[in-house]
């Protein structure tokens, strides 16, 4: 590598990682400590930051529940239609989440085919916008993990006497156990982070709707700038801390099948 | 006793098996050899569960088992890449097959069955090491002893020791042939090398594309095959067309015309006309420069020829002759080959028994 490609290669890098931590400081530089910690005993934030994080952790718990056997199936089964339901599993990925929150809105709305479910405006509302939107990345992460283990493995398990459900259990689960993790924090993140389907189907009914990135958005636009960047730092230490946890979990899951069995 | 009657198994337009018949008598060593890619892992697939037949029926000890699970079969199997659970254990490996198929009784009650396996299969002290940090033949033995502790009816092995180097190898297929008979376990023993094949066979069978062209005893397989495919697979490498052109009974021998040269052989009740095929070891011919003055007398064929290629084979020198438009594969010792100081192009004299001809009717 030549000394100028490789002086311009840091300095555009340089710049991206610059603008990067300029921009994210200057959430840090608009507070001050004092406000901060007054923010933070506000029970509005204190509401929201709860909210958050008790409908983040259902999401999770439900794409484990519904998510764990649809990459399972996903991964190990032929079936028709099964490309049909690897491209829908994607989609709400790749969808805008206001176009999700608006899906629900009008399936759960006076009109809709689930209008008998109260869901709209309630806490029920931003589990099912968030999971919607969030559980894809686990499911996604797990099937790759399902799909790497080798086929001879489980069918090992299976001459060895034990039942598919049984191989499951003890074979598959243990060995897919980094990339389902992997898949829990990314969903758990972007459960966390989730505004757009959420503000569509739950609105921002402060103690009762307002999650964490709700109420930094009502509060920007109401002028309440301080509460938004309060809960912008709790959020983003929230992400950094999941961003370690990640990047801890992808160097295990990184490391083959061989490495993973020195730990057992 | 495993037995399969009609097997067929296509994948998508890829036919693998077409009407496999095959049956492995109980407590026997039972080896299916081919070249990669006939069919044979399919096969033991097909006999554990773990790939569904299209057609035909499976039988363990003559009960039909198409419709029973992998799990119910009690089937052993060790695969070519051992397959060992690599977040368990060696000792939690070769409990596994306990554990799942319930025979456990009480806490720790497995100790003593997984101690045997692993003491049959030379592991004993092995139980805490991981198995992913063990050598392929170490590996290899955990899988066998992982697959004997369930005590199965029957065993498959795919290719065991295909992955491991010469002397392992070796040493590893004297013990499994030592298992077997110990145990005295039905097995079905899968691989390409005949070498394998002949020193574990108690029957072999032959298989291509997808069925089996002859099945019978090592020597049999070995020595006389009755199908072109199969002494071609073993290497028999002079094989002739040839008609029976003159039967010899008083003298107990007949002759066989190739068009090119005729040999003899011993006397099988035949007639004059019959199309046969005749093959001759190139390691039964004796080869003598022309220009020397030999006397084999008790040699019923001598054939003259030229040198087309001397080359090595293992430890032998093959040497392939022009006889009149066919050529010949001979072997002889490297020391010979000096001795005889031969070139291409010499002319020679190939001569051999009669009883070292023999025909594929
Ligand atoms: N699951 C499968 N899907 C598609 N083709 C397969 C599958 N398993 C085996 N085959 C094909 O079947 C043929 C025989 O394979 P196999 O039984 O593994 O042969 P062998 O063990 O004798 O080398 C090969 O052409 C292989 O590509
Ligand atoms: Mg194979």
């Amino acid at each position: 590598m030549s000394l100028s490609f490789r002086i311009s290669l840091s300095l555009i890098a340089g710049i991206f990682f610059g603008f990067i931590v300029v921009v994210l400081s200057c959430l840090l530089t608009a507070t001050s400590f004092a406000e901060f910690a007054g923010e933070i005993r506000s029970p509005e934030i204190i509401s929201a930051i709860l909210l958050s994080l008790e409908t983040s952790i259902a999401v999770v718990l439900l794409a484990l529940l519904f998510g764990i056997p649809a990459a399972y199936i996903l991964a190990t089964k032929r079936f028709k239609g099964k490309n049909i339901l690897d491209t829908l599993v994607d989609l709400p990925i790749v969808l805008p989440p206001l176009v999700c929150g608006l899906a629900i809105l009008i399936a759960f709305g006076g009109d809709g085919i689930f209008n008998r479910f109260d869901v709209l405006f309630t806490v029920k509302g931003i589990i099912l916008a968030q999971l919607f939107v969030a559980s894809p990345f686990l499911i996604r992460s797990a099937k790759t993990a399902f799909e790497s283990i080798d086929q001879d493995v489980m069918d090992a398990a299976r001459t060895l006497g034990a039942s598919e459900f049984y191989t499951f259990k003890k074979v598959s689960l243990p060995l897919a156990q980094g990339g389902i993790a992997s898949g829990v924090v990314m969903t758990w993140a972007r459960a966390l982070g989730e505004f757009g389907a959420t503000a569509m189907v739950a609105g921002c009914i402060p103690y009762r709707t307002e999650t964490m990135t709700v109420g930094i958005y009502m509060h920007a636009m109401s002028g309440d700038i301080s509460a938004s960047i309060a809960l912008s730092l709790i959020l983003a230490s929230f992400a950094f801390t999941t961003l370690i946890v990640f990047k801890y979990l992808g160097t295990i899951g990184d490391g083959n099948l061989e490495t993973r069995g020195a730990a057992a | 006793m495993i037995q399969l009657d009609g097997i067929c198994k296509s994948f998508g337009e890829n036919e693998v098996l077409s009407s496999l018949d095959l049956s492995a008598k109980k407590g026997k060593m039972f080896v299916l050899l081919g070249s990669s890619g006939c069919g044979k892992t399919t096969t033991l697939s097909v006999i554990a569960g773990l790939t569904k037949e299209d057609k035909g029926d499976i039988y363990l000890d003559g009960e039909r088992i198409n419709d029973t699970p992998p799990h119910k079969r009690g089937i052993g199997f060790v695969f070519q890449n051992y397959a060992l659970f690599p977040h368990l254990n060696v000792y939690e490996n070769v409990e596994f097959g306990l554990k799942a198929g319930n025979k456990r009784s009480t806490r720790g009650g497995n100790k003593t069955e997984v101690k045997r396996a692993l003491e049959l299969v030379g592991l004993d002290g092995f139980e805490n090491r991981n198995p992913m940090k063990l050598s392929g033949g170490e590996q290899q033995r955990v899988a066998l002893a992982r697959a004997l502790a369930t005590e199965p009816e029957c065993i498959l092995m795919d290719e065991p020791l295909s992955n491991l180097d010469a002397v392992v190898r070796e040493r590893l297929r004297h013990e499994i042939a030592q298992l077997q008979r110990d145990i005295g376990l039905t097995s079905i023993y899968v691989t390409h090398d005949l070498v394998e094949a002949m020193a574990l066979g108690d029957r072999i069978a032959v298989m291509n594309n997808g069925r089996i062209e002859e099945a019978g005893t090592p020597e049999k397989i070995f020595y006389k095959p009755e199908n072109e495919f199969v002494a071609r697979f073993i290497g028999m490498k002079n094989i002739f067309e040839g008609k029976i052109a003159a039967l010899d009974e008083d003298n107990g021998v007949l002759q066989v015309s190739t068009g090119n040269f005729d040999l003899t052989t011993v006397f099988v009740p035949s007639s004059v006309g019959t199309r046969v095929k005749a093959c001759v070891r190139p390691e039964e011919i004796i080869l003598a420069k022309s220009d020397q003055n030999t006397n084999v007398r008790s040699a019923r064929n001598e054939i003259a020829g030229r040198i087309v290629s001397i080359s090595q084979n293992g430890p032998l020198m093959r040497v392939l002759v022009d006889v009149g438009g066919d050529e010949m594969s001979v072997d002889i010792t490297r020391l010979a080959a000096r001795d005889l100081g031969l070139n291409r192009g010499d002319r020679v004299l190939l001569t051999f028994k009669a009883t070292s001809v023999y025909m594929i009717l």
